[in-house]
């Protein structure tokens, strides 16, 4: 009874995820949560002349851009469509501890009733910084979007971390699972660049 | 007084006797236990059960309320999606779809009315666009912006010369209201934000003018 979907039959011919699973909640809020990956993206691929920093943001962007598509594609195909019936973060009450593997890691507690704002989402840069990454230029650009994305990558792979054990569908445990070790591969090298650049490289 | 014939075989019987009702006494105090501590986990598990179900009920009926068809929402055909420069003449107050800008307005807030060439450009993303009549009290204005956060998808704006206080648009797709409280603000957004109406899927809110 506990385990039952109160979904509409999945393509794969067993119940799709229901709008309040793992499953559905990663796939809408993730996308989010790539969309300001990639806006600070085209940010500094704009703003600054570094043309290490300028790459990786390309590739940051086009991969998170895709990959918001893949989670896009899924809720379509579930019949859930982009609207929100569940608050932010919901999905991942409770699974916080299990992402980190149980060191609880820095997504922190998120509440039963989730969160108000997509802007609230763990690692989410603020208006202001991102404010401050549209007016900066040059060698502070790249500097502010490395500086932004550090945390963004830290919260990205616990978010993702989660669904990719806790999510029903193999398909969704598989792309968290790119994502993860793909993010987590990139905070090497956004480290690396931002101590080469000067710092501070955040604590997270 | 007792028979004095067999002392130690009394006295064993006796013992044997008290012996008998403690144990007796042990065994109903342990099914006592038993028996309370059993009731006591069934209910809990009744407790929790009832909890769960009533909580996934009122979530299906919560859910089921924002999927629901929108009263009162008006489409619009044959709406135009050419790239223009300058102005052009819109049908609806605020405008709903049609040639606009070639560079979209960014997805967020905003205290100052927003261009409609480009306002439309967005709606063509996914967008919806909340506006609300420069009169409006702020607290409504706070009530509009709340029911938009959990987006970034939407446009928040006033909008002067509108027919009702506060009006949403998406492509195509129009609904006006008398005030922020209306209910069915949230299934509007529920089912328009990126919703099959939109012309252009997956295209992008920010990157744009803002």
């Amino acid at each position: 009874m506990l385990g039952l979907h109160w979904g509409s039959d999945g393509p794969g011919g067993g119940a799709a995820p229901a709008a309040g699973s793992v499953d559905a909640g990663f796939a809408l809020d993730m996308q989010a949560h790539h969309r300001q990956a990639v806006q600070m993206s085209t940010l500094v691929r704009d703003r600054a002349e570094d043309e290490d920093v300028r790459t990786l943001a390309l590739d940051i962007a086009l991969t998170q851009q895709q990959q918001a598509g893949q989670m896009y594609g899924w809720r379509e195909l579930w019949g859930l469509g982009q609207g929100r019936t569940e608050p932010v973060m919901a999905w991942m009450s409770g699974l916080e501890g299990h992402a980190a593997g149980g060191h609880g890691g820095h997504v922190g507690a998120v509440p039963a009733e989730g969160l108000g704002a997509v802007g609230d989402m763990p690692g989410m840069a603020s208006a202001a910084q991102m404010d401050a990454l549209a007016a900066a230029d040059g060698e502070d650009a790249a500097r502010i979007f490395l500086q932004l994305m550090i945390p963004h990558h830290v919260a990205g792979v616990e978010m993702a971390r989660a669904a990719a054990q806790e999510a029903s569908e193999p398909e969704v445990r598989a792309l968290a699972d790119a994502m993860a070790t793909g993010q987590e591969a990139e905070l090497t090298v956004l480290r690396d660049m931002l101590a080469e650049r000067g710092g501070p490289v955040p604590g997270v | 007084m007792a028979s004095p014939t067999r002392p130690r075989e009394e006295r064993a019987a006796r013992a044997a006797a008290l012996r008998e009702q403690q144990a007796r006494r042990e065994r109903r105090q342990r099914g006592l236990i038993i028996g309370v501590t059993a009731g006591i986990v069934v209910a809990l598990v009744a407790a929790v059960t009832v909890v769960l179900v009533v909580t996934r009920e009122q979530r299906a009926t919560e859910q089921a309320a924002l999927e629901a068809p929108v009263d009162g929402v008006q489409t619009f055909e044959d709406l135009g999606r050419e790239h223009v420069t300058g102005e052009v003449d819109y049908a609806q107050t605020p405008p709903v779809g049609g040639d606009h800008n070639a560079v979209w307005w960014n997805c967020g807030v905003y205290s100052e009315p927003v261009p409609d060439v480009n306002a439309v450009h967005s709606l063509e993303h996914g967008a919806v666009w909340i506006t609300y009549d420069p009169s409006l009290p702020q607290d409504q204005v706070d009530a509009l912006v709340a029911a938009a956060e959990p987006y970034d998808y939407t446009l928040v704006s006033p909008y002067a010369g509108m027919e009702s206080p506060v009006t949403l648009s998406a492509w195509g797709t129009q609904l006006a209201v008398e005030d922020a409280s209306d209910e069915r603000i949230a299934p509007f957004l529920a089912q328009y934000v990126q919703g099959e109406q939109t012309p252009e899927p997956g295209a992008a809110c920010t990157g744009g003018l803002s």
